[in-house]
């Protein structure tokens, strides 16, 4: 059983972050005023339903003051209290103490008794503005399972006794035939009667009716079918139909309740059997507008129609993450063994492959969009990392006294959860550094010419098999002096380097720089941009950085979809194989001796299309032995580096483009600087996935020291071991 | 006497978490058929496809809220005499003045316990066996 509650209070806690973030989103509608009853009131559930949640799982702390938040709510409701800025204030701010008591009920960690208690006296406070003044908030921890006083007495359903009203229900169908007309008779004269009797239902069939050419004046088309519940005998109601009965086809028949199900009439003694009818076609039309406004019953007669099926229903299921963690890896396995397959198609003697070949290159497509549908079940909507986002944003402009807007743009993009995971802590980092150094006070912005308030715009969307996350400020931009002045100081760069706009700008991601000159609470904890760099390329990804001086800072994050199987290149350096992701390729070539410059301190720059393009021996870097000497004669690969800058791996042979899958290599070996992990190639040997990125540092400060970092070594000897 | 195996329930909340550990608590008391529903409408359509014998609902719903869901029971005419058991949270009393208008059978006031929930349906359809 325990386990059993534990799964509960997961799921419970799941229904709070979204609770939250309805929550989170109501009140920032009310704030811009573009709300209507139905924000208040889905804001009035949502909290409703983490009170009610956390009571019944027994976390006090939180149902006190979810309650305090409620009445509030519920006064903004019923109109009793106004939306002023300050009261939206106050509530935007619980829902903040909402939300940190929930994660500490998550994470059972002991809340202080008096944690919130600022922000309940003000909701306090608010409560009080109501008109009436004494609204209790009290005695609300008594777990009595009845309200005091409340003259409620439980309604008893006794079966045996008669039914407290007599009316019956008939099933009726009336087709008149063209002779009733032809006597007089009117048809509507006779329903009016009927519907003397009691209440009626009916609906006029218009399925025999003939197109307008060929419509016969006189002529009954229209049927009746419906249902009539009355008192009344069914003598009378045939007394209706006393004159038309012979020309029409008439049946009456009573609607007999239908018995209850046979395992319960068995024991039921007493238990009231619910009259339930086989079918309804025709259904008391009064429960139609019910179902489609929450309003009272109104016994409307006309549009009967069936209960429509709840649009909602059961369209999701929740699935634990492991189970779905062990499609992914047998996908991978699958992967793998395609693969495997696919060197031994390859391997055959021409020609005897054939219809081989054909289905294996459909299993390779199935296999491909198998994978893409697990990805997708294991993919969330980055929504979900910045929903948090708002509610920085708003306790750091109060810290600085700033005024900033927030503007989320595709918060339904998806990506892989693993993804999302990783990307709180980054996100949060770039935000309070647009909030703390980027966007100015209110009187400089002023006289920058600027409106009062900034604006940080927070965007995703899928861009060429990527996800791109752009956090883009209208604040003052990067000082490019003070950073190049900075980096100098630190001895980042060079003292005669000479950097672009945009090299300056991405020097703030630097391991060891921070541009902060004072140490402010809210940024420049000692960790800097550069974390966020490596976090941001632990998971694949890349940052770049754009500054305009005075007008605003863009940072976009390009991540992988998913860190589970990606598209490679594998390549060939002496004797090992290598496999580099397939994103941070530009472009491969054989370039022609004269292409390439021997310029001194490098291994040689490649004239490419007007661009100078650095050279780097991979064998080098890795420290593997080659015998092909001659840099001419190899391929090299043109690999972005990330903030645009390129440069050219010499590598000995290309073996081709292949879906691999990631097996991390950290739990076994830790951190080896230029290997991201390992995967299986199609002949079942283990080979690295390169670092791109770390390659390119590592590179840089070989370049600079002369020296072949040991770590990279290291990774050489142990694909000897594999 | 109701024998509770026998009974159908129909337990109407949104909240998934709430909904189990509802269900639990009937399970408890030896209730074995027990329907779900997410909400007033989606527990109509429910109640509509296969006999019920005892809803027990929430109040707070998106959708279609208990009281217009109790509503809606009791003046539709194959469910109306259906025993409804309004879920209620600490501070909802006004809402069980206007429910008993509405002809609830009985409330039951979150969270409760087996025992409570137990005599709450009793009170209602007499002692379960």
């Amino acid at each position: 059983m325990a386990t059993g509650l534990d799964q509960l209070k997961i799921t419970f806690f799941d229904e709070c972050d979204e609770a939250m973030q309805q929550i989170e989103a109501g009140l920032t509608d009310i704030r811009a005023g573009q709300s209507s009853d139905d924000t208040i009131n889905s804001v009035f559930r949502a909290v409703h339903s983490v009170k009610g949640g956390a009571g019944i799982f027994g976390f006090e702390s939180l149902v006190g003051f979810a309650h305090v938040l409620e009445t509030v709510l519920d006064g903004l409701r019923a109109g009793k209290l106004v939306a002023t800025d300050d009261n939206v204030g106050v509530l935007l701010q619980a829902s903040d103490v909402l939300s940190d008591l929930v994660s500490m009920s998550r994470s059972n960690k002991p809340i202080e008794a008096g944690y919130g208690g600022e922000c309940r006296i003000a909701l306090e406070g608010i409560i009080k503005q109501e008109g009436g003044g004494a609204s209790e908030v009290d005695g609300d921890n008594s777990p009595a399972a009845d309200f005091d006083g409340l003259d409620f007495k439980p309604v008893r359903i006794d079966f045996d006794e008669p039914a407290a009203d007599l009316k019956k229900s008939y099933s009726i169908t009336f087709r008149p035939k063209p002779a009733l007309l032809k006597k007089a008779n009117e048809p509507l004269y006779i329903l009016r009667e009927l519907r003397k009797l009691g209440e009626l239902d009916l609906v006029a069939q218009t399925d025999l009716l003939a197109p307008l050419a060929e419509l016969e004046p006189d002529h009954p088309y229209i049927w009746w079918m419906g249902t009539l519940r009355t008192e009344a005998t069914r003598a009378q109601i045939d007394e209706v139909f006393e004159f038309v009965a012979s020309d029409s086809d008439l049946e009456i028949s009573e609607i007999v309740p239908e018995a209850p199900s046979p395992a319960a009439a068995a024991d039921m003694g007493d238990i009231p059997f619910v009259p339930v009818m086989s079918d309804l076609p025709i259904s008391s039309p009064s429960i139609v507008p019910d179902l489609l406004a929450e309003k009272p019953a109104a016994a409307s007669g006309d549009a009967p129609a069936r209960a429509v099926p709840a649009k909602h229903a059961a369209t999701t299921t929740r699935i634990e993450l492991e189970r779905i963690d062990r499609v992914v890896n047998m996908v991978g396995e699958l992967v793998i063994s395609q693969a495997m397959l696919g060197q031994i198609v390859q391997d055959l003697p021409e020609g005897t492959a054939g219809r081989l070949a054909q289905i294996l290159e459909e299993v390779i497509h199935h296999t491909r969009e198998l994978k893409d549908s697990v990805m997708s079940m294991r993919a969330q909507p980055v929504g979900s990392v910045f929903q948090r986002m708002p509610r920085l944003v708003r306790e750091l402009a109060m810290k600085t006294h700033k005024k900033v807007r927030l503007e989320m743009v595709g918060e339904t993009t998806e990506v892989d959860r693993s993804i999302i995971e990783r990307l709180g802590d980054p996100l949060t980092h770039i935000i309070r550094n647009s909030v703390d150094h980027g966007v100015e006070s209110p009187a400089d912005r002023i006289a920058a010419g600027k409106s009062e308030e900034g604006v940080i715009r927070l965007s995703a969307e899928h861009r060429g098999g990527r996800i791109i996350i752009e956090i883009k400020d209208d604040g003052a931009g990067i000082n490019s002096e003070r950073v190049l002045r900075k980096a100098r100081e630190k001895g980042l760069v060079r003292p005669d380097a000479v950097l672009s706009e945009d090299e300056i700008a991405n020097l703030v991601m630097l391991p060891g720089f921070s541009t902060a000159e004072t140490i402010s609470d809210i940024s420049g904890r000692g960790v800097g941009m550069d974390v966020v760099r490596s976090n941001i390329q632990d998971i694949g990804g890349r940052i770049s950085l754009k500054s305009v001086p005075g007008k605003g800072m863009t940072i976009q994050l390009a991540l992988p979809l998913t860190l589970a199987v990606m598209d490679g290149m594998v390549i060939k350096v002496g004797d090992q194989t290598y496999v580099m992701p397939l994103s941070s390729i530009v472009e491969c070539l054989r370039p022609a001796r004269s292409e390439i410059s021997n310029l001194i301190g490098t291994r040689g720059m490649l004239h490419l299309r007007g661009e100078f393009v650095p050279l780097v021996l991979l064998s080098e870097l890795l420290d593997v032995s080659t015998e092909a000497k001659d840099t001419g004669e190899r391929v090299v690969i043109i690999t972005d580096a990330g903030e645009g800058t390129h440069f050219g791996l010499i590598v000995d042979e290309l073996c081709g483009h292949q879906q691999v899958v990631i097996k991390s290599i950290e739990e076994s070996y830790g951190t080896v600087p230029g290997i991201a992990a390992a995967t299986i190639l199609g002949n079942g040997r283990v080979a690295f996935i390169l670092d791109v990125e770390k390659l390119s540092d590592i590179a840089v400060t070989s370049a600079l020291d002369g020296a072949v970092p040991a770590a990279t070594r290291n990774a050489s000897t142990m694909v000897t071991m594999n | 006497m109701p024998n509770a195996v026998a009974v159908k329930v129909l337990l109407v909340d949104d909240q998934n978490s709430v909904r189990q550990m509802a269900r639990i608590t009937l399970e408890e008391i030896g209730f074995r058929q027990i329907q779900e529903a997410a909400n007033g409408v989606e527990a109509m359509h429910t109640a509509s496809l296969q006999p019920i014998d005892l809803i027990i609902s929430d109040y707070n719903m998106p959708e279609m809220d208990g009281l217009a869901l109790l509503r809606a029971v009791r003046c539709h005419p194959v469910v109306r005499k259906v025993p409804f058991i309004l879920l209620t949270g600490r501070g909802d009393r006004e809402l069980v003045v206007k429910a008993a208008e509405a002809g609830v059978n009985n409330y039951l006031v979150k969270p409760f316990t087996a025992a409570i929930l137990r005599e709450k349906i009793e009170q209602v359809m007499g002692k379960l066996s």
